[in-house]
């Protein structure tokens, strides 16, 4: 069943392990990350910068992810964010975590067979 | 190309930011913003709808500064005030967590009912005994620093007497030679007198005569008017009175003009010199205090009280150790038979109950523990559906910590709810108790409510929430995220779980078999005191006291004739069947002299028991309390005819103390002393009589006639059911003969025996309601883990089932799990019983901690009470259909 707390939790940790995954093979900055999950889920799910960049700094101080200035030729200097070891392990919880919760839903609102 | 710092920056002002980070901040944003504008722009999108929709990048239902003051903490240049965001933020979180608590609360209300309720049976025991417990040895005595006052008195082992009192020599001796106190005062506590009130009547009060210094020890100050002076504290001074608060305003309305007023207490005059503060209850229960004038020289009698003030610093022991070598280097006390005493003032007035209140303090707690177990266990069987929930939550990204503080909020929400109706209880039960108490208690003993109990109760119900609140969030932690779905990864949990849940059920039956043990014991020991034959018939009897004044009754011949009118008159009234009077009813006090026996043992004053309790008695006292003669006759008239030969009666434990047998009629005695040459001879032996109660030893015990010690009297009328009804008519012919004359000390002799027996009626009672609450408590834990058993178990049940089990055997299966359990508490109780059962030895009145009958009958009592709990689940179990079994799951 669903309790308030659930329901509070989901919102925040579907966002975070949107995050942590687009950013488990490589180092992304903040706008290419909005427009992945933009892009990916066919605009069904946007981040607005003001939602988007307080999530990553969360996730930064937990220790999550690091981010870092880089500067490349000719274009201003850009903050890229990768993956912390912590970060990787989190990452692995949630994701076994949402498959059961997936699973959890499936059967609770899929058709039953025999 | 519009600027995107400044919009980031007027969003992020607020927050306080370090130079620096906001400055990253910015730059991060902008840069983002700016790409976002290009973006559009190369889409197509005119430029003032583009800037448009970049800035509504930067609006979300909360400001943007608000989303990341929750992620990034502003740089403390300034101190945060009260009730700031961050604060608010984590007092938003807990009530969240409260109010998620209370919803969950009313999702289960059966379960949070069980919680509740079994916390609350915990929580009102102890807050109703702690509150006694406060109310008798916490709470501070009335007087100033209280912790340096100290009980003065002697003690006298070889008479076999634990307190002898302290003479006037001694007592001048300690006062004048000691130097660890700076202050001693002593009180003689034996005396009342009759107060003639403003409306001509007279009353009894009782009064205190103590020495000059005892305002000043107990550093209190006259409420009104003066101390005693002490030219008032000698032979001879003049008669004082200090009106006690409640005497104050009761017969003089608090009338402030009363110092220097003259009042008349039992025909003499006294001059009030002042009122005592509301606080001067010591000694407890008197009226009035007047100067102790006594001889110092006298040293024949023990009779005074004492109380000192150390001096700063100084220990207990420092102070015995002084008075004693201040005791000893008196001549007197050359034969080292007194030793002074030094101790807790409140132990003096409170000492009988310290034991009693401590043990029951320790049960409460056991019950507490048993019950805070028991919803331990519901706390872990519910934990087994909860284990889903708490899967996902971990799986959506709550934090382990954020779960556990989530699971703790919801126990003590419980243990609230649980605390405040046991607190209500308790404070029900409480004036339940003591309503039962006697009215004899020191005044300043009081059971309200006070800080300290607002403490206790606080800290037993978060105590208790932490216990049990623990079991779930352990559980919880346990919960594997990603085996959550698989059956193999459940079943072992339950296993684990299984085991947890048997030693809880093991420790409550073995802490539930400890109770009722001990309580068992205490019972016997309570049917073995009523058994005791008291050697008087209680039963119809009234007594009152009446004093006569000396004022009035100078010479002994007048208050024996008096007395013999009374007699002769109470006879005359209808219902009266027999009629008496002696110095000392039985369970009424204690006067103690030395005898010597003719042709028996000699006893020293150092030899052990030889002080004999003396009773004046007037003819016919034998047969109006109901006791048997032995042997001889009983006092008549005669013996208190001017020339009538010297006799007295002794009780069968006077004669084997002395003569080492019974048949002693016709032997003579004397008061031990060079001046006492007089012999007595014996013309009754009595049949032992238990005098200081049921529960106490017989010692030797003389009766003598009116004129050979005259005294005040307490009469004693034997009649039908309805005896107390003759205490009017009994006044009247009184008052006939001198209207003057209040009677006081008004009981019937068995309201007598069952004041003195209330403490131990009373907490025998008590333990063994706590101890069959403790069985209880413990059965329903029995009944929880085996049903919780059975239901985790019914897949396989059926299974066994299908294949041909019978009910019997399942249900022979399942009673055998949870007897084990039973009998494992059951053994380990017994072990822990057979240590802690001399704990209980000074309140067993001779009954054996070992006692083979009691130990049977609780353990039989446990083991039928366990198997009643786990018959319930087994027969479940046994009645499962296999097929339903196997397709539920």
């Amino acid at each position: 069943m669903l309790n308030p707390s659930i329901d509070r939790d989901l919102k925040k940790g579907s966002a975070e392990l949107l995050i942590l995954s687009l950013l488990e093979g490589q180092a992304r900055h903040g706008y290419e990350i909005s427009k992945l999950i933009e892009t990916r889920s066919a605009g069904a799910v946007r981040f607005r910068v003001a939602s988007l960049y307080p999530l990553l700094y969360r996730l930064e101080d937990r220790g999550y992810l690091q981010g870092r200035w880089v500067e490349k030729a000719g274009q201003r200097r850009k903050r890229y964010y990768r993956l912390t070891p912590e970060g990787h392990k989190v990452l692995e919880e949630r994701r076994s975590g949402w498959a059961i919760f997936v699973e959890a839903i499936r059967q609770i609102t899929g058709t039953e067979h025999a | 190309m519009p600027d995107w710092k400044q919009p980031v920056r007027d969003r992020l002002r607020r927050l306080n930011l370090s130079p620096a980070r906001e400055a990253d901040i910015v730059e991060e944003l902008a840069g983002d913003l700016e790409e976002r504008y290009r973006d559009l722009l190369a889409g197509a999108v005119p430029a003032a709808q583009a800037e448009r929709l970049v800035l509504e990048e930067l609006e979300t239902g909360d400001a943007l500064a608000d989303r990341l003051r929750h992620t990034r903490q502003p740089a403390a240049r300034e101190p945060m005030p009260m009730g700031s965001t961050r604060k608010g933020n984590l007092m938003e979180s807990l009530w969240h967590d409260a109010k998620v608590a209370f919803r969950m609360m009313r999702l289960r209300p059966a379960f949070s009912l069980a919680v509740a309720g079994m916390l609350a049976i915990g929580v009102a025991g102890n807050a109703a005994i702690f509150s006694i417990f406060n109310g008798l040895f916490l709470r501070p005595l009335p007087f100033a620093s209280p912790a340096r006052l100290v009980d003065l008195d002697e003690t006298a082992p070889k008479w076999n007497l634990e307190r002898v009192s302290i003479s006037n020599p001694d007592y001048d001796a300690w006062q004048k030679s000691n130097k660890t106190f700076d202050g001693m005062a002593f009180f003689s506590t034996g005396n009342g007198a009759n107060l003639t009130t403003g409306d001509g009547g007279t009353e009894r009060i009782k009064l205190a005569e103590v020495t000059q210094s005892l305002l000043t020890v107990l550093g209190l100050k006259p409420l009104i008017g003066r101390d005693i002076r002490s030219e008032e504290d000698r032979p001879g001074g003049d008669r004082v009175i200090l009106l006690g608060y409640n005497l104050w305003q009761r017969l003089f309305g608090g009338d402030r003009a009363v110092v220097g007023r003259a009042i008349q207490l039992s025909g003499r005059h006294y001059t009030v010199i002042g009122v005592l503060p509301r606080e001067a209850m010591l000694p407890p229960d008197v009226d009035a205090w007047t100067p102790l004038a006594a001889d110092v020289a006298n040293g024949n009698s023990f009779y005074l009280s004492g109380v000192g003030r150390l001096r700063l610093g100084v220990s207990m022991e420092q102070a015995r150790a002084d008075l004693l070598r201040v005791h000893r280097n008196q001549p007197w006390n050359s034969g080292h038979v007194t030793s002074p005493i030094v101790g807790p003032l409140r132990d003096r007035y409170l000492g009988d109950f310290k034991i009693v209140t401590r043990i029951l303090l320790g049960t409460v707690a056991v019950v507490l523990l048993i019950a805070c177990v028991n919803i331990a266990g519901l706390m872990l069987v519910r934990g087994e559906s909860r284990s889903r929930e708490i899967a996902i939550r971990t799986a959506v990204g709550a934090s382990r910590g954020r779960v556990a503080r989530q699971l703790l909020t919801e126990s003590f929400a419980m243990a609230a709810a649980g605390g405040i109706l046991g607190v209500a209880l308790g404070k029900l039960f409480l004036m339940g108790l003591v309503s039962l108490m006697p009215d004899d208690l020191p005044k300043w003993v009081r059971f309200d409510l006070d800080t300290r109990f607002v403490l206790f109760c606080i800290a037993v119900t978060g105590l208790a929430a932490l216990l049990f609140g623990l079991a779930p969030v352990l559980q919880a932690a346990t919960v594997d995220t990603r085996n959550w779905l698989q059956e193999a990864a459940r079943s072992t949990l339950a296993r684990g779980k299984r085991a947890t849940l048997g030693a809880l059920v093991v420790g409550e039956i073995a802490l539930a078999l400890v109770l009722l043990a001990s309580s068992g014991l205490l019972l016997q020991a309570f049917r073995k005191v009523m058994t005791q034959d008291p050697g008087f018939r209680p039963d119809n009897v009234l007594t009152f006291s009446l004093r006569l004044p000396p004022a009035k009754y100078p010479k002994n011949e007048q208050t024996l004739a008096f007395y013999t009118s009374v007699l002769d008159r109470l006879r005359t009234l209808p219902g009266a069947a027999s009629v008496s009077a002696a110095s000392i009813v039985p369970l009424d006090g204690h006067t103690g002299y030395f005898f010597v026996a003719e042709g028996g043992k000699q006893f020293g004053a150092a030899d052990p028991s030889p002080v004999v309790l003396h009773v004046t008695a007037m003819p016919g006292y034998l047969k109006t309390m109901g006791m048997t003669l032995q042997a001889g006759r009983e006092f008549e008239d005669r013996d208190n005819l001017p020339a009538a030969p010297k006799v007295v009666i002794v009780n069968q434990t006077f004669a084997r103390h002395f003569w080492g047998y019974a048949d002693v009629v016709g032997k003579r005695v004397r008061y031990q002393g060079k001046d006492n040459h007089d012999w007595f001879q014996v013309v009754g032996v009595v049949r032992d009589i238990r005098h200081a109660g049921l529960d106490r030893e017989v010692r030797p015990q003389v009766f003598v006639p009116y004129s050979v010690a005259p005294a005040g009297l307490t009469f004693a009328i034997r009649g039908g059911p309805g005896v107390h009804g003759l205490v009017g008519p009994a006044r009247e012919e009184i008052h006939r003969l001198d209207p003057d004359l209040p009677l006081y000390n008004i009981r019937t002799m068995s309201e007598r025996l069952a004041r003195s027996l209330w403490i131990r009626r009373a907490y025998s009672w008590l333990f063994a309601a706590f101890a069959a609450v403790a069985v209880l408590l413990a059965a329903a834990g029995v009944y929880g883990v085996i049903s919780f058993a059975v239901g985790q178990r019914t897949r396989e049940i059926g299974i066994r089932m299908a294949l041909g089990a019978r009910p019997g055997q399942v249900m022979r299966g399942i009673l055998g799990q949870g007897m084990l359990l039973v009998a494992s508490g059951v053994a380990i109780g017994l072990i822990a019983f057979y240590f802690a059962a001399g704990l209980l030895q000074s309140m067993l009145f001779g009954v054996s901690p070992r006692d083979a009958a009691t130990y049977g009958a609780v353990v039989l009592g446990v083991a039928l009470v366990g198997l009643a709990a786990n018959y319930i689940p087994a027969r479940r179990a046994a009645t499962i259909e296999p097929m339903r079994a196997l397709r539920s799951e």
